[in-house]
């Protein structure tokens, strides 16, 4: 879809929009007709007592026997002009344009003889006029009689037309527009329901929505988001699968030949070249360590982990119980592998907690030298719960520090046998729970990796 | 001692039942759950070493089957998963430990010590541990066969700690074992009786480590 101007609006402005807008033009249309229609009534009303006025002037011409004379009383000629709200002109010629009575000045259009009079807007004395114009026949020749009015009282009749046609027009439209706002909000209020629903889930969860619960229009919607989430979860779940069985693919030979790399050793076979023993068991190792982390590593993904569920993990047992696995390596290499173990709660996935941690202490193992000290860690501090593995090796440099949370990045020259995946692992841990990792350099020296939770923003 | 091990891969199979039986215990073989069935009827184990992958019905339906029918008989689990994760349904589902492939024989066989050892002290009430023996219905220890006196207190840290051998046990739980004897023991207390252990047990090999930050643990047996 090519998203126009009028997609970007929301579907209730487009809705508000598609209705007010013919709307508001219907409503205009039909005050405009209303009015002309109302205005020419009322025009003709009026356009009718200003012929009555010609009429009446007409009937006091007398036709002598060779001139026209107009009698008209003072009294006639102040009833004529009276009126309440118009100044009234009037004007009556002969058929040479001679000024029989009334103002000279009043224009004269030319008018076509008929039986009726006539109307004409008039400019006079800075004004508009409306004029009744009649040509009488009489016997000494063509009479014409013009009476005009300026628009006082036309005026306000056709203000008082609009008024009483707009107000309750506009009172229909703010109306309609009230009842139509209120009627989408309601309308659209399944949506909005839904909206919060999808905003409120966590990224893992995959869950159908109840299609049923909500309104028909939305229901295919919904369906298709069902569709797209059964189809994650197919991908998560396969993705699953497909690492255990690799697990097991690869682990089970690499089982049977450490069990035969024990068994030559045990019957002394190396007696004579303990050497290539080491050598070969160094290799297994290897293979072994780096089959953890890369299938870990795969695990960890966010697509696989995406059906995983959060749960509250204490971190002071998870700090414990490593002591058991770590220890014996810890005194192999001649290390001191202690605890500082205070309570702290966060919310993550158990296993993967498990592992950051793992990784950070087979880290400290891996790199500092015999005799060293490696202290665990689990802590809450303000609005953090944290796990700390401090050691007082050779520590990481500055710059390396951020590098050293990359895919197989390895420290150059550094000893041991790492691949180059334990922090990565961390890292991409962390960033599924939200934590963060610090590195420092404690005061004896050494390194100290700390996963940060936020407690607060971490309870659903 | 006959241990029964439930693995479908014959190179890890044969591998085990050679190791095992040069460290001296009789191996029977069975590459199903079936067939595993089919072995524990009629025949007594002291162990059973079980793969999760199996063919079919997988270890850990297999563990569950034999704990539900009521067979105590301590179960390892191998499996070539190897995260923590699966640890956990594992035991959760009746097995008693827990190793991950690839696995070092010796201490393959250490933990086999180590259950064998724990199943006994149910069965004949002694706890053995590198020329210790605690022999829990009379209350006597002895250490390379001279008697050692223990107190009430010393007895039950070092039973717990033997028990556990060799996972750490915290100072809070050895202080929360001793509750029935003092009601407001310290972890700061606990060490006091195990310094003096130290000293009665200081003829034999036997050492109660420190973990610094947590509390103690008996290395696991050499023997």
């Amino acid at each position: 879809m090519k998203p126009s101007r009028f997609s970007a609006l929301g579907l209730r402005q487009r809705l508000l929009l598609a209705i007010l807008l013919p709307m508001t033009a219907v409503f205009a249309i039909s005050v405009v007709f209303d009015y002309r229609l109302a205005k020419a009534t009322a025009d003709a009303a009026f356009d009718q007592s200003l012929a009555d006025a010609v009429l009446d002037i007409s009937s006091h011409i007398q036709a002598g026997s060779d001139e026209l004379s107009l009698e008209l009383s003072s009294e006639a000629e102040a009833m004529l002009r009276t009126d309440s709200s118009d100044k009234i002109y009037f004007a009556v010629r002969d058929g040479n344009g001679h000024l029989l009575a009334g103002d000279s000045a009043l224009p004269f259009p030319a008018v076509r003889p008929l039986d009726q009079p006539q109307f004409h807007d008039l400019q006079f004395r800075g004004g508009w006029t409306r004029a009744a114009v009649h040509q009488v026949d009489s016997a000494s020749g063509t009479i014409t009689i013009a009476v005009a009015e300026t628009l006082t009282k036309r005026n306000r009749a056709s203000r008082r037309i609009l008024v009483a046609m707009i107000l309750p027009s506009l009172a229909l439209i703010v109306a309609t527009l009230l009842a139509v706002y209120f009627g989408v909000r309601r309308g659209l209020a399944p949506l909005d329901a839904v909206e919060r629903e999808i905003a409120s889930r966590s990224p893992r969860d995959l869950h159908e929505f109840d299609a049923n619960a909500v309104s028909r229009e939305l229901r295919p919607i919904l369906a298709r988001l069902n569709g797209l989430f059964g189809m994650l979860r197919e991908a998560s779940a396969a993705q699953q699968r497909f690492l255990a069985d690799a697990a097991h693919q690869l682990r089970t030979p690499l089982a049977g030949l450490q069990t035969q790399l024990d068994l030559a050793s045990a019957e002394g076979r190396f007696a004579d070249d303990e050497d290539r023993l080491a050598r070969i068991q160094e290799a297994t190792d290897r293979i072994g360590h780096l089959i953890d982390q890369l299938l870990l590593y795969a695990r960890a993904e966010p697509a696989t982990v995406a059906t995983q569920a959060f749960e509250p993990v204490h971190l002071d047992r998870l700090a414990e119980n490593s002591a058991t696995i770590f220890l014996d390596r810890a005194l192999g290499k001649g290390i001191d592998l202690g605890y500082e173990i205070a309570p702290a709660t966060a919310w993550g996935i158990p296993w993967m907690l498990r592992e950051a941690l793992a990784n950070l202490i087979d880290n400290a193992i891996c790199y500092t030298p015999a005799g060293g000290t490696i202290t665990v860690r689990s802590l809450a501090k303000g609005e953090q719960a944290r796990l700390e593995v401090e050691d007082d090796g050779p520590g990481i440099p500055l710059d390396e520090r951020q590098r050293v949370f990359e895919r197989f990045y390895r420290i150059p020259g550094s000893p041991g046998e790492g691949c180059g995946l334990g922090l990565s692992i961390v890292r991409e841990i962390a960033e599924i729970h939200g934590a963060s990792l610090e590195v420092d350099s404690p005061e004896t020296g050494g390194l100290c990796i700390s996963l940060c939770f936020a407690t607060k923003a971490a309870t659903p | 001692m006959r241990i029964l091990v439930v693995e479908d891969d014959s190179l890890v199979a044969s591998g085990l039942k050679q190791g095992l039986t040069q460290a001296g215990y009789t191996v029977d073989l069975a590459g199903s759950a079936e067939e595993a069935g089919q072995c524990l009827q009629g025949e007594n184990f002291d162990l059973a070493i079980v793969d999760i992958g199996l063919p079919k019905a997988d270890g850990l339906s297999f563990i569950r089957g034999l704990r539900s029918r009521g067979n105590t008989l301590p179960v390892l689990v191998l499996s070539a998963r190897g995260s923590m994760e699966d640890t956990v349904s594992g035991l959760d589902v009746g097995a008693d430990d827990y190793l991950a492939k690839p696995f070092r024989l010796p201490e393959l066989i250490a933990r086999i010590r180590a259950l064998i050892r724990r199943s006994h002290a149910v069965a004949d009430a002694c706890l053995r541990h590198d020329g210790l023996m605690l022999d829990t219905r009379s209350r006597t220890a002895t250490l390379r066969g001279q008697s050692v006196e223990l107190t009430n207190r010393e007895w039950a840290i070092l039973e717990i700690l033997l028990l556990a051998s060799p996972s750490v046990v915290s100072k809070e739980r050895l202080a929360q074992s001793l509750a029935g004897w003092d009601k407001d023991i310290t972890p700061n207390a606990v060490e006091v009786h195990v310094s003096r252990l130290r000293g009665k047990l200081a003829a034999g090999q036997i050492e109660i480590r420190t973990v610094r930050g947590i509390g103690y643990r008996i290395d696991a047996a050499r023997r």
